[in-house]
């Protein structure tokens, strides 16, 4: 994937063609045009001002009289326009791999803990794959492949889970592997006074057995995440478990034991976690000797470092945003990957007052200008969503389009919903009482509050746009936020008995379940109470009973086609009854060093999932 | 003198159980709380939800909570961090040493520049040194430390490449010579905004003391100008200084958090801010804890240096 474009066939006599990009490139590394030339040409091909810089960057005096590394880089980027690389396989540099070497990592965050139980940071994930494993994991295509178990196989009636385990794998204290870890693990999830952060799928078990190297795992009820939660539980040792509850959390947390190919070595708070090399390893033993995870909280000082060197990577949790990665591609023997996301950008709508009929959440759909947002403001670096699964998943519904802008439309739409314009031009109209789709109650008008996370100026600037669009129409719109921990407390926009709206993201398991956005169960019971349909806090979706069907029936089933089915009637309800305005999938932007091999990031992984096979050069 | 200190320390046990109190108030006041991130964090069960509020102890009533907490602290037990599991007097002393030592480098670095530019600067009241040093200091108080910073970072880091750009020591790991490395740019800019206000105080008051009938005393006697700055001008001027720092020092400890977040230092100030945007309490409070008995020392410190600095003043 490092490779150059080929080069465009030269024209051997007359005029140099002089039509895209690398034409120009060549034209002028062979001399043939001049840089003033080159800029005016690229000015009438309408090619984008930054990527004219580059182009001078790669075809400047310096960069021709001494290649520099900046120049195949530079030209590599310009082949693929955005100037990112697809993270589409491992990167494979140019030269002969090293035995050996470290890696040094940067990471804005630092994890909260490095417990797989108990941690809720994907910072800390990214770090702990690489050290403690799981009995199958997923790689960067979405497929499950064999770690600690070579095999495993579901029952016709999908409640059996057997594993094949591997033997003679070494746990790095010196412990040998065996199916009483994977029991260990399962009753320390489960014991209440543990308090596990997640025990999806370890809930639905009833009994594990153990018949030689075969794990039987019994469930209760067929669900199909099932392996997304417990096939890729991260395994402790045994020993490490029954040291009792307290030292296995706060010890095991700042110091993880596991059988992975790389060994935890130390913590510095606040600085830097070590890993090195762990020899005994069952499988492929590590190239690196080792890795530094270093904690840069500052984007900017990141950047510095990527510069001076002294970061060779960053990405997953410590990816650079999208609005950083044009400063980033300045920078030399540095390549700026892309790969999709499994976060979902959304506003979503309180089911209070007007935003309960579905007309007025379909006109406010017309109002926002998603596509401008993705193009202006992202400049290209997401892709448009219309419902809740990825483009690129089997669960993805393709037959979707998205509502286009159209502010007409939306005017049609608010005014069919009984809205007329009151007072300074905002419309007004009763709301419904009963039936959300009837308007029959008391006259109000239609102003909504749009909350996003305090100090994220990526969200502000959404939610300024989509404001003027939506004030544009007649919606008052008022932009606020707060901080992160305030607006999802039990003080948050959610609970207020006004009409609300906020712009996050929420993100996707590798199990394309979605039960916990919509389904009737996942509405919290209070301020307080967990669950992730919030919109319908005070009053159910209009749809609630049809979403509550499809979502059951979607976990119901382990066989992909007949899941994907339902998914896709999910997606089409979804984008017809708008519940929340999706308007785009992230994207991500790792970044690392020209001389790294091996390194492959996902959507569908952590930053450590491959370590054993990445590489100097 | 041992008798004053006794009194002062005494005195402020009430002070840090006050501030201890209102912490804790000011903490359940805020909103949101060490819940709301696990309430709304995708797949989480209320049966879930409800064993992590029983192991926060956040389902007992807010009185409870306080005088549990307040009793633990007088054994010297500040709790376990919500989000890191573990006891958090460890959490903040694996990070207390690193902010003192960027905060009295800071401090050092500070009171020789202002002393020196200070001095000097009086010296030729008005003159081109006074005029540049005038400018400078304002300068240094107006400048944003993450800029600056920054500005620092591009130069010494990636132009000149003479310092490391970030980081306390070396990734490898490295000896005091590293660490030393690591802090020149830290410590220059927590300096700069104390090294302005600072020299502009010892300038007024050198040139207040330079106006002094002592001052001309000692010229008449025939003493050399330096013996006069040194013995007679600085030691008066110094009276000011010290008040200020005393002061400056919970300036240094909030100071820390942008500066040690922009050459990603492994401070206090860092882990304060990354404990309140998840509201982990037990560390917030342990922190304001240490804050506040940092404060209470520095002033201390500062009480008795005035007693050293002028014979007049005893306890």
């Amino acid at each position: 994937m490092i490779d150059l474009t080929p080069r465009p066939e030269r024209h051997g006599d007359g005029a140099p063609k002089l039509d895209s990009v690398n034409d120009l490139i060549q034209a002028r590394i062979d001399g043939v045009i001049s840089r003033r030339r080159l800029i005016r040409r690229a000015a009438e091909l309408a090619i984008a001002a930054p990527v004219v810089g580059v182009m001078l960057h790669a075809t400047s005096d310096k960069a021709f009289g001494a290649p520099s590394q900046g120049r195949p880089q530079a030209l590599r980027r310009l082949a693929q326009e955005a100037g990112t690389v697809p993270a589409d396989g491992p990167t494979a540099p140019e030269g002969e791999p090293q035995a050996g070497g470290t890696l040094t990592i940067g990471s804005n965050a630092e994890p909260d803990t490095l417990h797989p139980y108990v941690s809720q940071t994907v910072t800390a994930a990214d770090v702990y794959v690489g050290i403690v494993e799981n009995m199958v994991a997923y790689d960067s295509t979405q497929q499950l492949v064999p770690r600690l178990a070579t095999a495993f196989e579901i029952s016709d009636d999908g409640l059996i889970y057997t594993f094949d385990l591997r033997e003679d794998v070494k746990f790095h204290n010196g412990d040998s592997f065996s199916g009483d870890d994977v029991i260990a693990v399962w009753k320390i999830i489960m014991d209440p006074d543990f308090g596990a952060f997640n025990t999806n799928g370890w809930d639905k078990v009833d009994d594990i057995t153990l018949d030689g190297n075969q794990l039987v795992i019994t469930t209760s009820e067929i669900y199909a995440p099932f392996m997304s939660y417990v096939g890729v539980e991260r395994i402790a040792p045994k020993s490490a478990i029954e040291a009792g509850i307290d030292p296995f959390k706060q010890e095991y947390g700042r110091a993880p034991i596991g059988t992975g190919p790389f060994q935890f070595v130390e913590w510095k708070a606040k600085e830097q976690i070590v890993v090195e090399k762990f020899a005994d390893y069952w499988g492929e033993a590590a190239n690196l000797d080792q890795i530094i995870y270093r904690i840069v909280p500052d984007d900017n000082t990141q950047l510095v470092q990527l510069r001076t060197g002294e970061v060779q990577m960053v990405g997953s949790a410590g990816a650079l945003s999208a609005i950083r990665v044009d400063e980033a591609l300045g920078i030399e023997g540095i390549t700026i990957l892309e790969h999709a996301t499994k976060d979902w950008y959304h506003v979503d709508l309180k089911h209070w007052d007007h935003l309960r009929m579905t007309k007025v959440r379909q006109a406010l759909d017309f109002a926002t200008p998603s596509q401008d947002i993705i193009d202006r403001l992202l400049k290209g670096r997401a892709l448009v969503s219309v419902a809740d699964q990825a483009p690129g998943s089997w669960a993805f519904n393709p037959d979707i389009a998205p509502r286009p802008y159209d502010v007409e439309q939306a005017k049609a739409l608010l005014a069919e919903a009984g809205l007329t314009a009151g007072t300074e031009g905002v419309l007004e109209g009763p709301v419904p009482t009963d039936d959300p789709n009837v308007a029959d109650g008391d006259v109000k008008p239609l102003e909504i509050e749009l909350w996003f996370v305090a100090g994220d100026t990526q969200s502000e600037q959404v939610c300024q746009i989509v404001a003027q669009s939506w004030n544009s129409v007649g919606v008052k719109t008022s932009v606020l936020s707060q901080d992160i921990s305030t607006i999802w407390g039990p003080e948050g926009y959610q609970f207020t008995e006004k009409m609300t709206g906020c712009f996050y993201s929420w993100s996707n398991g590798n199990d394309p379940t979605c039960k916990f956005y919509w389904h009737s169960e996942d509405i919290p019971d209070s301020p307080t109470g967990s669950g992730g349909n919030l919109p319908a806090y005070f009053h159910h979706y209009n749809f609630q009973e049809a979403i509550d069907e499809l979502t059951i029936a979607a976990d119901a089933t382990t066989v992909q086609e007949d899941r994907g089915a339902v998914l896709f009637q999910i997606q089409e309800l979804l984008h017809e009854e708008v519940p929340v305005i999706f308007i785009y999938w992230g994207k991500a932007f790792p970044a690392v060093a020209d001389n790294v091999g091996g390194f492959w990031p996902s959507a569908f992984n952590y930053l450590l999932w491959n370590a054993n096979e990445w590489y100097l050069t | 003198m041992t008798r004053f200190l006794i009194r002062r320390l005494l005195g402020a046990i009430p002070l840090l159980l006050g501030v201890a109190v209102l912490s804790f108030v000011f903490m359940q006041l805020a909103p949101g709380g060490p819940d709301a991130l696990f309430a709304r964090n995708a797949r989480m069960s209320e049966e879930q939800l409800q064993a992590i509020r029983h192991n926060m102890g956040l389902d007992r009533p807010v009185p409870e909570q306080l005088v549990t907490w307040l009793g633990n602290i007088l054994q010297g037990d500040l709790g376990i961090s919500y989000t890191q599991y573990r006891p958090v007097s460890e959490a903040i002393w694996d990070v207390v040493p690193n902010t003192l030592l960027l905060m009295g480098t800071g401090m050092v670095l500070s009171l020789i520049a202002a002393l020196l530019f200070g001095v000097l600067a009086a010296r030729r009241q008005n003159g081109v040194f006074d005029l540049v040093a005038s400018f400078v200091s304002y300068f240094g108080l107006a400048m944003p430390v993450f800029w600056f910073g920054l500005m620092l970072q591009l130069l010494f880091a990636v132009r000149l490449g003479w310092l490391p750009s970030a980081g306390m020591s070396s990734a490898g790991g490295g000896g005091f010579w590293d660490v030393a490395r690591h802090l020149v740019l830290p410590a220059f800019t927590i300096a700069i905004g104390s090294i302005a206000g600072w020299s502009r105080y010892v300038r007024s008051s050198t040139i207040e003391s330079l106006n002094q009938d002592y001052v001309r005393t000692a010229r008449a006697k025939g003493m050399d100008e330096q013996r006069v700055l040194v013995g007679h001008v600085l030691r008066n001027a110094l009276i000011p200084l010290v008040t200020v720092v005393g002061i400056d020092v919970p300036l240094y400890l909030t100071g820390a958090v942008l500066t040690e977040t922009v050459f990603s230092w492994p401070g206090m100030g860092r882990l304060f801010f990354d404990a309140l945007t998840v509201r982990d309490y037990p560390i917030l409070m342990g922190i304001l804890l240490l804050g506040a008995v940092l404060i209470v020392l520095g002033n201390l410190i500062a009480d008795v240096l005035y007693g050293v600095l002028d014979p007049r003043i005893s306890y």
